[in-house]
């Protein structure tokens, strides 16, 4: 249909489809009214499209799996869905937690936050001291007699050395801090039950 | 199909006897509920791949992965025709797999230069429609597989599956003109092909 007195074929195929905005085009309504083979064409084209409208369902040539697996639950909304994809990280977040909670607070030799924050001070300390001491030595004998002076020494080392002793406070005048291990403990555990808990809600089980 | 109503023309899916009681109960979870949907709709989709597809192993596996899509998403499901609901899923499945395809050049999808795919036996699927209608739609069936890829899948889901323009830009990702263009081309290019058996369309 390449007469240019003729209407493009995709308008004519618009006017077969009931589009509003050829059904609205006063010209080409009034064409194709006065135009036998435009209206052929429309004809033709409306009868494909009734029998494309009209076209059976077709059965697979294979059995399809209907369902997906059990552990596929059906979200109920966006919070199922978040709740499910936030299971797993908070369940292992709240395990690493406790794992760490429980070994601090059974001291199996996790130093706690306060004394790891003081050995740095009496490590340097007793740097020192063995240092001045080398320097200070005269040689091998006058080490042999000098046991009790060296112990005297390590406990000024260990109470944090000269220089410290005038602002440190003794052991029994600090105040009295917490270990942070239960704590600790306590929110993994907080964790794990209330992921559970959550998920255990809001999650549809999977019939 | 598993209850296919007869028809003197094509035979399409009808809603079950029961569908919003049998969908409430999928929607709650009840996976045996949501089987009896897949299994009672699964032709209408399968066809609905089929014909945007072109390859009956593809087709298959859009109309599974459209039904975990749906089984995830059916306790959102708000009413309106189920079956509409449904196979608004299985073309977004399909044409994830087209994109897909096209994507990878090496793996192109059957069009108009390799002919037409195998067509399931339409008799199979519903023994009494007239054996006029039977071929006319064997026809027609080849002549959509012989439609490049985006004018063969706007003309599926228009004219076929009767969704309006702005839903087949939506689906295609594609702008409104150039949806219209390829449903206008499609249909003219389908004429063209069914040219020789046009007294079986044109009664």
């Amino acid at each position: 249909m390449l007469n240019s007195n003729h209407p493009a074929d995709e308008r004519l195929s618009a006017l077969a489809g009931h589009d509003p905005e050829a059904a609205d085009d006063a010209a080409l309504v009034e064409h194709v009214t006065s135009c036998d083979p435009c209206t052929e064409l429309i004809h033709e084209l409306g009868a494909l499209r009734a029998s494309l409208a009209e076209l059976p369902d077709l059965a697979p040539p294979r059995p399809l799996r209907l369902l997906p697996p059990v552990d596929e639950a059906p979200a109920h909304d966006g919070w199922a869905t978040w709740v499910r994809r936030l299971f797993a990280p908070a369940l292992t977040a709240g395990a690493a937690l406790a794992l760490v909670g429980a070994v601090g607070t059974t001291g199996f030799g996790i130093p706690s936050p306060q004394s790891a924050g003081a050995q740095p001070e009496a490590f340097q300390s007793v740097s020192e001291a063995l240092a001045s001491e080398a320097a200070g030595a005269g040689g091998a004998a006058a080490m042999e007699d000098d046991d009790q002076p060296r112990a005297s020494a390590g406990a000024e080392i260990m109470a944090g050395g000269d220089d410290s002793r005038a602002s440190a406070a003794p052991a029994d005048q600090l105040p009295a801090q917490r270990s942070p291990w239960p704590m600790v403990l306590f929110t993994g555990v907080a964790l794990i039950v209330a992921a559970a808990l959550l998920r255990w809600i809001v999650v549809p089980r999977a019939g | 199909m598993s209850d296919a109503s007869e028809t003197t023309k094509g035979t399409r899916t009808p809603p079950l006897p029961d569908e919003a009681a049998v969908i409430a109960r999928a929607a709650t979870g009840d996976r045996t509920a949501f089987a009896q949907l897949m299994e009672h709709y699964q032709s209408a989709c399968y066809g609905l791949a089929f014909r945007l597809l072109s390859d009956p192993d593809q087709a298959a596996d859009a109309t599974q992965d459209a039904f975990v899509h749906a089984y995830r998403a059916i306790a959102s499901y708000r009413g309106g025709v189920f079956r509409s609901w449904l196979l608004r899923i299985t073309a977004n499945a399909s044409y994830d797999i087209l994109r897909r395809a096209q994507r990878r050049p090496s793996s192109p999808l059957p069009d108009a230069e390799e002919g037409a795919p195998e067509l399931p036996d339409l008799a199979a699927v519903n023994p009494v429609v007239e054996a006029t209608r039977s071929e006319l739609y064997r026809h027609l069936e080849r002549a959509l597989a012989m439609l490049p890829t985006d004018q063969r899948t706007a003309v599926v889901l228009c004219d076929v599956y009767g969704m309006d323009y702005n839903e087949v830009a939506s689906m295609t990702q594609s702008a409104l003109g150039t949806v219209k263009s390829r449903i206008h081309r499609g249909r003219l290019r389908l004429r063209e092909l069914l040219m020789e058996h046009r007294e079986l369309f044109t009664g």
